[in-house]
């Protein structure tokens, strides 16, 4: 899985943002926060949070108001609202390029979008330092449809274009994991059994948060040994590419960068 | 008599229900559902219980396929209209290539997913009535709300391929074949029907997308469409008046969802190790605005399947929250799967 890129803090307007470019889709975020609210969306004990997705190409539709819904309900539930009451946080994501495969996919194109679009939210709400109770990570899943008995892997975070030469596609799931593991969205669409399903969440719960042996040395001795182990013999099963990378130590390593980038001022002297 | 009530404690500052309610609606579902072991919730049903869909078709005269649905105090009118495209007036580049459409039986399905969705012959639209809910303001732009449902079931309609193409094209068989007189001649495609689908909120007591999709595919079922051929002489589509040749459509499998909410309940400490958190079915609205995770299940089993390893399900939507996981998904498959009976069942008019 090649790591997504990502540029933090480059618009000076804005309290923060990121520009986040991954497969071939690229997007903007912005966001502004905490600033004052319309009384009509103003909530007594917590902040209001605003989403805006602008597609690539014309003004927003139906489809992206459903986004913005999906967004705006997975990122309310890591942003501590309630310690800005009275507030907005508004959130505001332009699709700069898509791939050229994009309409071509036979799959629904905001599903393979989502994904992207969670990280560059949270990307631009960690470049504002907007308070968050966890971070999340999202990853896509495809399962191209077998042919008779032969069973095909999944596709593991694809491209376009990969979707494009495994058609036809029978299933594709998008999972949104916490840092702390939960897991807070799942849209998943096609035809499918539980099993593959569960399997298919299997496999984003270890490239999204990783295996407890990668975390950090510090939660590294908080868990048994044994436990570690084993749990990592499960993963080289799974996929053994995502062993190496996980998207939980990717957005570590961005925000390590942010945070290096802050304190050179202390560093230079 | 005075001082024997100044020494006891003071009484408790009590509500009437309803106060309760409005006042603090978080605390008092929570009070409804710790109350007993059974979990009952405020509107009287039991954590896990669904409301029996209620429909009735065919009751609007000028559409081809219509239904009412009540779910609790949830209710939705869909109408189907189906109205004529000519081929010439088809937006883009579709090529309809002459294969023959009588291959399409089970088994060898064609995929004309990109025929439906490209040319768009299903055109659903939601509306909210005034008054619906309190929360919408009639005479606006339609809602977020609105567009998000109006999405999801479109969405719905395409990923699981519920009408089949060769139901709505329009084909013609010329009787000779001017280049060959000798051979037969070549099927052409003379226009499709389009199918609007008009799903019409009365009232919303919470679930409004399975109350609409259930609506949509009770309202297709009862679509009537009249038969459409290509006339010689008028060099035009007509439609035949007798009902005799009207075709009904046939979908493809039965798609149902089931719609959960997770109330999340407020731990009195930290060390509380009880569980606080309940999946709600079928939400009421009252339910959806203290729940913030919802999870919506689509599970079609008209193979008869419905062990894990069927392919039974067609959609899983989760988000809002981290309560529900990979074990809990388990049990709400399971319950999705169920009600899929029940639903299957007052659609088809059994129960």
């Amino acid at each position: 899985m090649i790591e997504p890129t990502v540029t933090l803090t480059h618009l000076h307007r804005a309290d923060g943002s990121a520009t986040y470019t991954h497969n071939g889709y690229s997007i903007i975020g912005a966001v502004n926060g905490p600033i004052e609210v319309q009384r009509r969306d103003e909530l007594p004990e917590e902040a209001a949070i605003e989403v805006n997705v602008r597609p690539s190409i014309g003004v927003g539709s139906p489809r992206e108001r459903h986004q913005e819904t999906l967004l705006h309900n997975t990122l309310r539930s890591i942003i501590l609202t309630r310690t800005l009451p009275r507030a907005l946080i508004q959130i505001t994501l332009q699709v700069r390029t898509l791939p050229l495969e994009d309409g071509t996919t036979g799959v629904n194109s905001s599903l393979t979008l989502l994904p992207h679009l969670l990280h560059t939210a949270l990307l631009a709400l960690l470049s504002a330092s907007i308070p968050m109770r966890t971070t999340l990570t999202a990853v896509l899943i495809a399962q191209p449809s077998s042919p008779a008995k032969n069973i095909v892997p999944s596709l593991l975070s694809p491209s376009a274009h990969d979707l494009v030469r495994s058609k036809p596609v029978r299933a594709v799931h998008v999972f949104a994991f916490a840092g702390d593991g939960r897991m807070l969205l799942n849209e998943s669409d096609g035809r499918f059994s539980f099993e593959e399903w569960n399997e298919a969440c299997r496999m984003a719960e270890v490239v999204c948060c990783g295996e407890e042996e990668e975390e950090e040395e510090e939660e590294e001795e908080k868990d048994g040994g044994g436990v570690e182990l084993e749990a990592e013999g499960e993963a080289m099963d799974v996929d053994a590419q995502a062993q190496k990378e996980s998207l939980d130590l990717w957005l570590r390593s961005v925000v390590r960068r942010k945070v290096e980038g802050e304190q050179r001022w202390r560093r230079a002297t | 008599m005075e001082m024997a009530t100044a020494t006891q404690t003071p009484p408790a500052l009590t509500f009437p229900r309803a106060v309760f309610a409005a006042v603090a609606p978080h605390p008092f579902l929570q009070a409804h559902l710790s109350a007993d072991k059974k979990s009952i919730r405020a509107n009287g049903r039991t954590a896990s219980e669904f409301r029996t869909p209620g429909i009735n078709t065919g009751s609007l005269t000028h559409c081809n396929g219509s239904a009412v649905v009540r779910l609790g105090n949830t209710s939705v009118v869909c109408g189907v209209r189906a109205e004529i495209l000519k081929e010439e007036d088809i937006a883009g580049t579709y090529a309809y290539a002459a294969h023959s459409a009588d291959q399409d039986e089970e088994g060898e399905e064609e995929d004309d997913s990109e025929e439906v969705e490209g040319i768009r012959l299903l055109v659903p639209n939601v509306e909210l009535a005034t008054g619906s809910t309190p929360s919408h303001i009639p005479g606006t732009a339609p809602t977020t709300y609105a567009q998000t449902l109006i999405t999801r079931l479109r969405n719905l309609l395409h990923s699981t391929c519920l009408l089949r193409a060769s139901n709505l094209r329009i084909l013609y068989k010329p009787s000779t074949n001017p280049e060959n007189p000798d051979t037969e001649a070549e099927t052409q495609l003379k226009g499709y029907w389009v199918l609007y689908l008009d799903i019409f909120f009365i009232s919303i007591d919470g679930n409004a997308f399975d109350a609409a999709w259930i609506s949509v595919l009770a309202a297709l079922r009862d679509t009537l469409l009249p038969h459409a051929y290509f006339d010689e002489e008028y060099e035009g589509i007509l439609c035949s008046d007798d009902s005799n040749e009207a075709h009904r459509l046939q979908l493809r499998g039965l798609p149902i969802p089931s719609t959960f909410a997770v109330f999340e309940g407020m731990r009195e400490d930290d060390d509380d190790e009880d569980d606080v958190d309940w999946v709600l079915s079928d939400p009421d609205a009252f339910e959806e605005g203290v729940c913030r995770e919802t999870v919506s299940v689509v599970v079609d089993c008209q193979g008869g399947k419905k062990g894990t390893r069927d392919l039974v399900i067609r959609r899983v939507e989760k988000s809002g929250g981290g309560v529900v996981g990979r074990e809990m998904m388990a049990g709400l498959v399971k319950m999705s799967i169920d009600r899929w009976g029940v639903v299957e069942g007052v659609l088809s008019g059994k129960t």
